[in-house]
């Protein structure tokens, strides 16, 4: 099985660290030296006298100072049955930008309730806010899988009928964003009930325990395979032999490709055939969505990095104009008929933003008109048209991630200002 | 069962998924690859960084993958502190020849004959220096890019790295600045003087590149592998016996059977004891170690929880 990249989302205080810490401690993933350091630190332990495991998550040392996680970082640990790739992304200020860059990265979303945040005494629970934009934005990146840790069931007496109240409020949620499925865990972090196995504490629930569900998830290839291979070309290079022929070298998206396929160049549009192929395992006669490719053309034809090859079933016309969501990353604000850089497949080019249609209400989870000289400032999600210096083979980027995600960079800073999703 | 005992089992006895097949690491070498033809298709003077440790070699082996049926698109750079372990030195000079590689090497002693270094006493570590002979490296041949070996679950600083790490003019990480690293559209725009850093195994574990090197064959400096050699046992490490490090007047040398885990500079990298004599050996003490890597091999780190990062804020590796 392929690594599965999950994502974990919640707010502060929410018990994300101490998850993760337990996931990791309780695959013993946590070695010996680590656990030792963190018993040497300062001030960590809990009242009780147990690690604090949040610990384990913490970085960088101005962050520890300040006691708050501020960028997204990665953990790894694996099981008998498959390696996880842990994306953090912190729940507070920065969020979307830290949210929305760990997701571009993730297959999954685990978001995290704190049941102890939550008012039961309402008729209708309400989720916090937070929660709201989180599975927003899990479904604005296309995440295949939403799982919804419900924290803290320890200080709640494992109450079985809170919890189901809990899944019916986010059940509503999804239905209200669309969200066709999410699979929902009671846990306690701190005690771990619910992450590795159900104790006797969560025998009330039927579905898996946390890690098992996990272990267990589908992951599907690239998603939205249409069938029809696509190559944006990163490098191109020549054989060692006399001959000296060109290879073009990328990673393959959206469909298979074999020996003997016929393609097309983007642009210009010259046709050729697929003469040889190489994997990362050496000569191959067919390669899939993922692989990392070099190809041989029969004939010469003009390529260079920027450039894509295609099947010859795909649309041989690119477009200059997008409707796409854009999530504003830079701290300085949008400029509309500014030029930015894009990078879309292997390709940078010009771009202008020249208007805004719409913009997300993360906690509503709707699409507002937005009024005439709307801005884009830090953390906000928008509906924007744009107009590239030149065509793109651009695809929705809920059918192809290789075709339909784009970077815009500020030409001044090179700070990477938004990440686009083409609609 | 706990997790880590199914996994123990899965992993030391019969085929399992994770020791024969391993579809993790075709997933894992394919995003690797990914990487550096980035790099070969985005800089105009790359190079690789290579302390023929086994990461930089495993990087190196992927490099060449890279780059198939091609030639292999940039030189190498190794960083010479002068403390090295002869076996390496005879590996780097072998592979180099043997692959056709172009090797430049930056010699420690060049930076201090100019100044730029000043030792404390001429046995110390060496470890922390390596930084202004690196960047002088890098200055002296105007790289844009140098790919590395380094891994994200090697220490706690390392977690929230780039894959392209920007260093400024200075050559500082700067951790707060970092770009968001979105889908696989990596930002690789540069300002004059600047450079990045790029880490094509960052999702990679130290079991990982274990395994890679045994489905792989990749060859590894001897030092690696099961060999006696004279030690002293000091503060719960076994400390080489070697000019730099000599035997104090209150201990004695004894011949352990010992590997090592990293070749750092030879006045501060420790062996650990051990009798893998190949990667599948090494595998399994790994699988079954209780301690991590840098934890057990490197002096220097014990001193601070925050060393890592306070030495990558000055530009180290
Ligand atoms: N009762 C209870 N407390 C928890 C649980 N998980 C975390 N906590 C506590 O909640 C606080 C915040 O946890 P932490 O993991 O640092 O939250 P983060 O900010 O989301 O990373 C700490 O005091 C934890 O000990 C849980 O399952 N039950």
């Amino acid at each position: 099985m392929r690594p599965l990249r999950l994502l974990t989302c919640g707010s502060v205080d929410d018990g994300k660290s101490t998850l993760i810490g337990r996931l990791l401690f309780d695959s013993k993933a946590l070695l010996v030296d680590q656990i030792e350091a963190l018993e040497r630190s300062r001030g960590t332990r809990n009242r009780d006298g147990t690690i604090d495991l949040s610990l384990v998550t913490d970085g960088l040392e101005a962050e520890r100072e300040q006691g708050i996680t501020i960028d997204v970082a990665h953990r790894y640990f694996a099981t008998a049955r498959r390696k996880f790739i842990i994306a953090d992304a912190p729940g507070h200020e920065q969020f979307t930008r830290n949210m929305v860059t760990a997701a571009s990265r993730s297959d999954v979303a685990v978001l995290l309730i704190d049941v102890t945040k939550l008012d039961f005494t309402a008729d209708e629970l309400a989720l916090l806010p937070q929660t709201k934009r989180h599975a927003a934005l899990a479904h604005l990146l296309g995440l295949r899988h939403v799982v919804v840790a419900v924290n803290k069931m320890d200080a709640i007496g494992y109450d079985a009928t809170r919890f189901r109240r809990v899944v019916a409020a986010f059940e509503r949620l999804a239905t209200a964003l669309d969200i066709a499925a999410f699979t929902p865990v009671p846990v306690s972090a701190l005690r771990g009930d619910g992450v590795v196995a159900h104790t006797e504490n969560t025998d009330w629930y039927t579905g898996p325990a946390l890690l098992p569900l996990l272990e267990s998830l589908p992951l599907e290839e690239a998603k939205g395979d249409d069938g029809t291979a696509h190559l944006a070309v990163q490098w191109v290079t020549r054989d060692t032999d006399d001959e000296h022929r060109r290879w073009i070298t990328g990673t393959l998206s959206d469909g298979a490709i074999a020996v003997g396929a016929s393609i097309r160049v983007f642009p210009g549009g010259d046709a050729a055939t697929v003469m040889a192929l190489r994997t990362a395992r050496g000569d191959a006669s067919t390669a899939r969505p993922g692989d990392a490719i070099a190809l041989l053309l029969d004939r010469q034809i003009d390529v260079a990095r920027g450039d894509w090859l295609m099947a010859e079933a795909a649309p041989a016309t690119g477009s200059r104009h997008a409707n796409a969501a854009l999530a504003w990353l830079d701290d300085a604000p949008l400029v509309i008929g500014r030029r930015y850089l894009a990078r879309h497949g292997t390709r940078t080019l010009p771009v202008r933003v020249t208007g805004i249609r719409a913009a997300l209400d993360l906690e509503a989870g709707r699409w507002s008109n937005a009024s005439t000289g709307a801005v884009a400032e830090r953390n906000a999600i928008v509906q924007a048209e744009l107009e590239f210096a030149a065509p793109l083979p651009l695809a929705p980027y809920t059918q192809s991630v290789a075709r339909g995600a784009f970077v815009l960079v500020d030409p001044g800073t090179h700070t990477t200002a938004a990440a686009g999703m083409v609609a | 069962m706990t997790a880590r005992d199914a996994f123990l089992n899965a992993a030391s006895s019969g085929p399992s998924e994770l020791r024969t097949a391993n579809p993790h690491l075709d997933w894992l070498e394919n995003e690797a690859i990914e990487i550096l033809r980035e790099v070969f298709g985005s800089f105009a003077r790359p190079a690789l960084l290579c302390s023929f440790g086994k990461d930089s070699l495993v990087v190196l082996h992927l490099a060449r993958k890279a780059a198939a049926p091609g030639r292999m698109p940039l030189p190498l750079v190794h960083i010479d502190t002068g403390h090295n372990f002869p076996e390496v030195i005879a590996f780097r000079e072998r592979v180099c020849a043997a692959q056709g590689l172009t090797l430049i090497v930056g010699h420690l002693e060049t930076s201090i004959a100019r100044g730029s270094i000043r030792l404390g006493h001429a046995t110390e570590s060496r470890n922390r220096h390596q930084t202004v002979t690196l960047l002088e490296t890098i200055e002296a041949n105007r790289f844009d890019a140098l790919v590395g070996g380094a891994r994200r679950d090697e220490e706690k600083a390392r977690a929230k790295e780039r894959v392209f790490s920007h260093r400024d003019a200075f050559g500082q990480w700067q951790p707060r600045a970092q770009r968001p690293e979105l889908w696989s559209l990596y930002n690789a725009h540069l300002a004059p003087g600047e450079h990045f850093r790029v880490f094509p195994i960052s999702n990679w574990t130290e079991l990982d590149v274990w395994q890679y090197i045994a489905r792989e064959g990749i060859e590894l400096p001897s030092i690696y592998y099961h060999h006696r050699r004279p030690v002293v046992e000091r503060g719960g490490l076994l400390v080489p016996v070697t000019e730099l490090t000599p035997v104090r007047s209150d201990e004695s040398a004894v011949e352990r059977d010992v590997r090592f885990r990293t070749v750092g500079d030879i006045s501060c990298t420790c062996p650990v004891a051990s009798t893998a004599a190949n990667a599948a050996e090494v595998i399994h003490e790994t699988i079954t170690a209780t301690a991590s890597e840098r934890g057990a091999t490197r002096m220097d780190d014990r001193a601070h929880d925050a060393a890592m990062e306070r030495r990558k804020k000055e530009g180290y590796f």
